[in-house]
């Protein structure tokens, strides 16, 4: 009787996944809440976007290196143990070096131990394969979720002050200029509004690319 | 005993991996935990510093000094504003009281006999974004700047520019105004009372 012999994923199309093809916002759906909630400037969306990535990171290898030694029904509780574990050494170093950015994303931080995209990684990845591979799709998954991020909160940023991480760009009114800041996409409206419209594009340009 | 070998098989790793985890954050914790102090300190002395322009040093003159609420014990740390000379300029206190959306803790100055008070800062609060969180900027702030000591009122329509013991509420956040003004009338008697009590001040 022949037996199957599963074949390691591929590293470059495992972080390059992240990035588009599963881009956990425009593709999974997953991590929405902190993608509506921190996207109305570049600075905090950087910084959550960074703050996923450390956890994914250390996550990923945690669970990677103990997935041998799980127990099914116990696995979810350990996920859940290692995620909040490091997003609590995350909040820590935030407030540690960024005490600012700690308070403007305020309870966003502790709220990615329930970011979907960190426990289903774990249970999709980190559980079933190896260390090098575990690694790169939280890498990419990582990038893929800043990414997203960091377009969002761009186009928010600038439609709402005319400025880019605090820069301006646009020239207002107030300034002389022509630009009338939009004050909703700085409010949770724009939040919705705005990622609907990008998921319909993203959704547009798959559907040319098949 | 076979019960108490199927557990310990069951919740080896999981008690491991706590212990673990556990000795992670007590690092982490050790490590960070100086840092976070010397940035709350840093933060406390800029409120301070914004409430009280010409203060150089901050010292804590009452440590825990009772606030009178009908419900609950409250307490807070009384720090004293001087310059460069040793001069007392003014004090300043944390104070909380209940908002829309959660506490709101904000950092109370008045000037040295405090009979005048010199506004406060938002320390922590979680009130609606383009509502409540108003409390945070200048034009709302700025009423309570040079407002005498006694009872504040909450008005929902009036000047905002005059300085009297009115205050004007923001338009669509009445609750986080009205939660300001009674954070400074359950804290400002109690704390000016302190202050006599421990000879800092004159109580005429």
């Amino acid at each position: 009787m022949a037996t199957e012999v599963t074949k390691a994923p591929a590293l470059g199309p495992t972080f390059l996944a992240g990035l588009w093809k599963e881009n956990p916002v425009f593709r999974l759906l997953l991590g929405m809440c902190p993608t509506l909630a921190v996207t109305a400037a570049m600075k905090p969306a950087l910084t959550m976007g960074c703050c996923v990535i450390f956890v994914l990171f250390c996550s990923n290898i945690v669970v990677c290196l103990m997935r041998t030694l799980l127990k099914p029904h116990l696995r979810i509780l350990m996920f859940t143990l290692t995620i909040a574990t490091f997003v609590t050494v995350a909040d820590m170093l935030l407030k540690a070096f960024m005490p600012d950015m700690s308070e403007a994303l305020g309870p966003y931080v502790p709220l990615i131990i329930v970011n979907c995209i960190i426990i289903c990684r774990a249970e999709a990845c980190a559980s079933k394969n190896g260390l090098i591979v575990s690694i790169m799709d939280a890498l990419g998954m990582g990038l893929g979720f800043t990414g997203t991020l960091c377009v969002l909160a761009a186009i928010r940023e600038i439609l709402s002050t005319g400025c880019v991480f605090g820069v301006p760009v646009l020239k207002t009114i107030d300034a002389g200029g022509w630009f009338t800041p939009w004050a909703g996409m700085g409010m949770p409206v724009g939040a919705f509004v705005t990622l609907g419209l990008l998921l319909a594009l993203v959704n547009i340009i798959s559907k040319k690319k098949a | 005993m076979s019960k108490i070998l199927y557990f310990i098989k069951q919740s080896w790793l999981l008690v491991v991996a706590s212990l673990g985890f556990g000795l992670i954050l007590a690092a982490a914790e050790g490590a960070l935990r100086p840092r976070i102090e010397a940035n709350q300190q840093a933060k406390m002395t800029r409120l301070c510093k914004a409430l009280m322009s010409e203060a150089q040093d901050f010292k804590v003159v009452k440590e825990a000094a009772e606030i009178s609420h009908p419900k609950r014990t409250i307490t807070t740390n009384i720090l004293q504003g001087t310059n460069a000379q040793g001069q007392v300029i003014g004090y300043a206190f944390v104070a909380e009281g209940p908002g829309f959306a959660g506490p709101i803790q904000i950092v109370i100055g008045a000037d040295r006999t405090l009979e005048t008070l010199t506004g406060f800062r938002v320390l922590t609060s979680s009130e609606t974004p383009g509502f409540g969180d108003k409390i945070t900027q200048r034009y709302y702030q700025e009423q309570f700047k040079g407002a005498p000591y006694g009872t504040l009122e909450l008005a929902k329509v009036g000047n905002p520019e005059t300085i009297d013991r009115q205050i004007v509420a923001i338009s669509g956040a009445t609750v986080s105004s009205e939660a300001v003004v009674s954070i400074f009338n359950t804290y400002v008697d109690s704390v000016r009372t302190t202050l006599v009590k421990e000879g800092l001040i004159n109580g005429n």
